[in-house]
């Protein structure tokens, strides 16, 4: 009996400690970050869409979709449907012919069911915008980049969030003793970010209690809802953890 | 030992749970839901629909405090245990919703609830007692009332986040006027002056202190809806407001996220400049 138990302890021991370095496969650079959005357009005979972060986080900040456009952060999780496209909501609210192409006549260029759609434009964009590299994800330094001015994107539509300007880094010991701690920039997040895009529903605000552990993390929980999917991913230990050594 | 393992596993199990707290949004709340409480407590028991009820209805010509002071309704969704006979009675919806009472020149409001009752009254039920079980007539009375919606919003200030309506502008406008007297409910008693607006501190350095406006909230309502019941408020500083009990509900938490604007907007109460 005692046997069988230690035995289950040192499983979950294992499977916690091989878990922390189990990064997940990347697509290619210009991938990165393009999802396939399937919620009803296959059961209603339509392609499903092919849609690029990395097009529109050039132009726009995450706030803009994310948060005035009510896009869940969970790809099919959105109510998207073609009424309320047409009625000018989510995509609707700039594929309308005047801030970006419209409905009619365009069908494919979303309901392509092609993940890769977009990826032949990725290097144009790189040589137009003058980005600064980096080397995992897109391969482009997104915060360096809006920091720099090399991309402009808008930060509201209609209704401007007033935000507050909250500089604060945090530092955020490592749960293991040989890992340097991570340090967390309000500032390199609010350039994209509202508020209440992370608060409180993806980090309460406790100050020490609630442990972003890697597990969780890689699971897509905290820093992991975006930071696996489609800002920088965690291969690029250093841009969290600045003093690890490569 | 066999209930040492069972301790061990459900502890184990326990902070499972607690890990996995929090998350992606699963679903957005719509600008014409927000505020939205279904009624349910006795309506499923007895057989019938269960209510839907609109804020937004009725907080464009009332104050939050004639139905949650003078009414009584409580402040936590199916916690009024309201009763069809209670209504007939004219208690709850029934002080309102009686078949006589008019507000501001208009129609007489419908009666809520009877015991006798034609065919054609069904109708009449079927206003509060919304929530159909067959999904193609409820979704149709949704989609009905988000036009209705539609129409009065696009007249309001807007804004972002909850009905995306700024109802303390629309008030101070004169768009809307809420009424705070029903008869048979209400007693008017001289009002008592507002306190000066004044801060609240923040444990977070470099987070704007909130300046908070007596006056902005006695306008809907008065003192009672908050002392003492979720302000003591016998002594300023006595209480520690964290905005981990607000999220939860507590304090501020009571109304804003529910039907007050959300808190998620952080500038709408952080709004001293940073020193």
């Amino acid at each position: 009996m005692m046997r069988g138990f230690i035995v289950l302890l040192l499983l979950l021991a294992a499977t916690e400690a091989t878990a922390n370095f189990n990064l997940p496969p990347l697509p290619s650079r210009e991938e990165y970050g393009t999802i396939l959005i399937n919620r009803t357009s296959t059961a209603n005979g339509q392609q499903p869409v092919n849609f690029s972060h990395w097009q529109h986080r050039a132009k726009f900040t995450c706030r803009v979709c994310h948060g005035e456009l009510d896009f869940l952060m969970k790809t099919n999780a959105t109510e998207i449907t073609e009424r309320a496209n047409r009625s000018g909501k989510f995509c609707g609210a700039c594929h309308n012919g005047k801030i970006a192409f419209r409905h009619n006549g365009n069908c494919d260029k979303c309901h392509n069911g092609e993940i890769g759609y977009s990826n032949s434009k990725f290097d144009g964009f790189l040589f137009k915008s003058a980005m600064p590299m980096t080397l995992a994800g897109n391969g482009v330094n997104w915060s360096a980049g809006i920091a720099s001015g090399a991309v402009k994107p808008q930060t509201y539509l209609k209704r401007k969030s007033e935000d507050m300007t909250f500089d604060k880094e945090l530092l955020l010991e490592a749960e293991m003793s040989i890992i340097p701690p991570a340090i967390f920039p309000h500032k390199a997040h609010t350039a994209w970010l509202d508020c209440d895009n992370c608060h409180p529903d993806l980090f309460n605000i406790k100050k020490k209690g609630t442990h972003f552990s890697m597990t969780e993390i890689l699971k897509g929980n905290y820093c992991g809802v975006c930071h696996l999917t489609v800002a920088f991913p965690m291969d690029e230990c250093k841009r969290c953890h600045p003093a690890m050594r490569e | 030992m066999k209930r040492t393992l069972l301790v061990m596993l459900l502890v184990f199990g326990l902070a499972g749970l607690a890990f996995s707290a929090g998350g992606v949004k699963k679903k957005k709340v719509h600008e014409q839901d927000f505020g939205n409480v279904v009624m349910d407590s006795n309506a499923i028991k007895t057989g019938v629909n269960p209510v839907l009820f609109e804020h937004w209805v009725h907080r464009k010509a009332f104050t939050c405090r004639v139905c949650h002071v003078d009414i009584g309704f409580a402040m936590k969704a199916n916690e009024s245990g309201i009763r069809a006979v209670d209504n007939m009675k004219g208690y709850f919806c029934g002080a309102c919703h009686n078949g006589k009472s008019a507000f501001s020149g208009g129609e007489k409001l419908f009666a809520a609830c009877s015991d006798k009752f034609t065919k054609d009254d069904l109708k009449r039920c079927l206003r509060c007692h919304s929530l159909d079980k067959s999904a193609p007539e409820r979704e149709a009375r949704l989609e009905q009332r988000e036009k209705v919606f539609r129409a009065f919003a696009e007249q309001m200030p807007r804004e972002r986040g909850g009905n995306g309506i700024n109802w303390e502008q629309a008030e101070n406008a004169g768009l809307i006027h809420l009424i705070d007297y029903i008869e048979g409910h209400s007693t008017k008693r001289p009002s008592m002056a507002n306190q000066k607006d004044f801060t609240i501190g923040v444990k977070t350095e470099g987070v704007p202190e909130i300046i908070f406006s007596h006056k902005k909230h006695t306008v809907w309502n008065g003192c009672e809806l908050c002392h003492p019941d979720i302000f003591v408020g016998v002594k300023k500083g006595t209480d520690k407001y964290s905005m981990i009990d607000l999220f939860a509900g507590k304090y501020c938490g009571a109304c804003h996220d529910k039907v007050a604007f959300p808190q998620s907007d952080c500038r709408r109460c952080h709004t001293k400049p940073v020193q």
